[in-house]
C-alpha cells in the first residue's frame, strides 16, 4: 500500500474512533432495578471507576433496604409495626423520628390534608390488598375516630399516640425518605450523576450526559402517553394519581388518596407532580395538594421555596405554580409507556 | 539505492477519498440519530420495571419474586440470558428486535416488550 493511501486509511480510521467515543454510551454507568418499598427501586447511576460505581450503588440499594426494615407496618419488629400497637409512649430510631416530625409539619401546614394516622381507614378500604371494597358509612366513621394532626406527639424520638387504637401509616413520607437516604450513600461514594426512582418516587442527581436529566409526566387519563417532559437536576419530582391504585364500582372510581376529612377518595384531582428539594417532601406535598385541590394546594405550595407544581384537577383541567413552566421542557408528546 | 518516487495524488483518488469521508461521515450522522429507535419495556405485568433504547448494548439485572433474571440488549436485540425460574423457558425464546415481540418469564413475573420506534421526543425517566 502505497504512503497516501496508509495516510488515508489511518484517516477514517481516525476518525471512526473519534466518533465512537464521542457518540458511544456514558462510560461506567449502572441500572440496576429490585423490589424493595413494594414497589421497584431503580437506581442509575454514572462513575468512572466501575469497582467503586458498583459499591455506591450496592450501598444505595443496602440503606434503602435498611429503611424498609425500620418503617414497613407489614414487619412486625419495625418501628411503625410496634407503633401500631403501641399503648404507651415508644422510642423509635432516628431515622422514623425524621420522617414523622417532616410527616407532622407537613400534616399541620396542610390542615390536616395530608395524614398520616389513616391507617384504619386505608386497612378499611384494601386498596393495599388483593380484595379492595366499599365500606358502609357508619365503618369509615369509626375508621376516621381520633385521626388527625394532633394525634401523634413526638418528644425527640418518643412518639406517644393519643388514642391506642390509632394506626399510623408512614408511606407518604418514607418512600421518599428512603430515596433521599440513597442519593446521599451515592454522593458520598463520590456519585455526582444518578437517579434513584422508587415507584414514581424519584431524585435526579446532577446531570445525565453534559444535560438535565428530562422527566416525562405521565398522562393520567392517557396510559402510554406523557402530559410533558420536564429538566430538572439535583431535585425531586414525585407523581400522586388516582390511576395508580383504584377499583371501580358502579361507574365510580375508587383510589387510594383519601382526603381526611371525609374517609373517601379525594375528587379533586385526576394527578399532581410536584417538584421539590427532597423526594421526603415532594412525596408529602403531592398527596396534600391533590386533597386541597389547585387553590388550597398552590397556597400552600407558596410555603416551600422552589417547590413546583402541576395539578391536573378532575375535569381534567392544567394548573400550574408560577414557576413550573420554567422547568417545562416540552408540552404534550405521546411516548409509549407501558 | 535509490528510493522509488512518491506518486502525487491524482484526482480521482481526491475524490475517491472524498467519497470515503462522505460515508463515514454519514455512518457517524446515523450512529447520533439512532435512539430515536425501538425501545426495550420491562414490567412484571402491571408495572413498568426497566424501559431502555433497543440500542443501547448492555446487560441488565431485574429482580423478580424467584431472584435475578440477566436481560441483554445488544445487537441482536433483547434476550434473557440467565433466568432462575425452573423450566428456562424465557432463555430459550431468543432475542426480540422487533415493535410487539415479547419474551416472558412468568414464574419471576417478568415481561420484556419491544415497542417502537416513536416518533416523539425520548425521556430518561417516567414519573408517574
Amino acid at each position: 500500500m502505497s504512503g497516501r493511501w496508509t495516510l488515508l486509511v489511518a484517516g477514517l480510521l481516525l476518525l471512526l474512533g473519534v466518533g465512537w467515543w464521542v457518540l458511544s454510551p456514558e462510560p461506567g454507568e449502572v441500572r440496576q432495578v429490585r423490589l424493595l418499598l413494594g414497589t421497584t427501586v431503580e437506581i442509575v447511576a454514572v462513575h468512572p471507576d466501575g469497582a467503586q460505581l458498583n459499591q455506591a450503588v450496592a450501598a444505595a440499594f443496602d440503606e434503602i433496604a435498611r429503611i424498609e426494615r425500620l418503617m414497613d407496618p407489614a414487619r412486625p419488629n419495625s418501628d411503625v409495626a410496634r407503633l401500631s400497637v403501641a399503648a404507651k409512649a415508644l422510642v423509635v430510631s432516628p431515622e422514623t423520628a425524621e420522617v414523622i416530625a417532616l410527616g407532622q409539619a407537613l400534616a399541620e401546614r396542610s390542615s390536616g390534608a395530608f395524614d398520616m394516622s389513616l391507617g384504619r381507614l386505608k386497612a378499611l378500604w384494601g386498596l393495599d390488598g388483593e380484595q379492595p371494597h366499599l365500606p358502609a358509612v357508619a365503618e369509615i366513621t369509626v375508621a376516621l375516630r381520633g385521626s388527625g394532626p394532633g394525634s401523634l406527639v413526638m418528644d425527640g424520638r418518643t412518639a406517644r399516640k393519643a388514642a391506642p387504637a390509632l394506626q399510623h401509616d408512614l408511606g407518604g413520607v418514607a418512600k421518599g425518605y428512603a430515596v433521599d437516604r440513597a442519593i446521599a450513600l451515592l454522593r458520598q461514594h463520590g456519585v455526582t450523576s444518578a437517579a434513584v426512582n422508587a415507584g414514581g418516587d424519584m431524585y435526579l442527581l446532577g446531570q445525565r450526559q453534559g444535560r438535565p436529566w428530562r422527566i416525562g409526566i405521565q398522562h393520567p387519563r392517557q396510559p402510554g402517553t406523557v402530559l410533558c417532559a420536564v429538566d430538572v437536576s439535583n431535585r425531586a419530582v414525585v407523581t400522586s394519581g388516582d390511576y395508580e391504585r383504584f377499583f371501580e364500582q358502579n361507574g365510580q372510581r375508587y383510589h387510594h388518596l383519601f382526603d381526611p376529612a371525609t374517609g373517601y377518595p379525594s375528587g379533586r384531582c385526576q394527578s399532581v407532580t410536584v417538584i421539590a428539594d427532597t423526594v421526603a417532601v415532594a412525596d408529602a406535598l403531592a398527596t396534600a395538594l391533590f386533597v386541597l385541590g389547585p387553590e388550597k394546594g398552590l397556597a400552600l405550595l407558596s410555603a416551600y421555596p422552589g417547590a413546583e407544581a402541576l395539578l391536573v384537577t378532575a375535569d381534567g383541567a392544567l394548573h400550574r405554580s408560577v414557576g413550573w413552566q420554567e422547568v417545562v421542557t416540552k408540552n404534550g408528546g405521546s411516548r409509549k409507556s407501558s | 539505492m535509490m528510493r522509488p518516487r512518491q506518486k502525487r495524488m491524482t484526482r480521482g483518488d481526491l475524490l475517491l477519498a472524498i467519497l470515503l469521508l462522505l460515508v463515514a461521515l454519514a455512518g457517524l450522522v446515523r450512529m447520533a440519530s439512532a435512539p430515536a429507535g425501538a425501545r426495550v419495556v420491562v414490567s412484571d405485568g402491571e408495572r413498568v420495571l426497566y424501559t431502555a433504547a433497543l440500542d443501547e448494548v448492555k446487560d441488565v439485572d431485574l429482580e423478580g419474586p424467584l431472584g435475578v433474571t440477566r436481560l441483554r440488549i445488544d445487537a441482536q436485540g433483547a434476550r434473557i440470558l440467565a433466568s432462575p425460574c425452573p423450566l428456562k423457558v424465557c432463555m430459550g425464546m431468543g432475542p426480540a428486535r422487533r415493535d410487539g415481540e415479547l419474551l416472558a418469564c412468568l414464574p419471576n413475573r417478568i415481561l420484556v416488550e419491544v415497542v417502537g420506534p416513536q416518533a416523539e421526543e425520548d425521556y430518561d425517566l417516567l414519573s408517574r
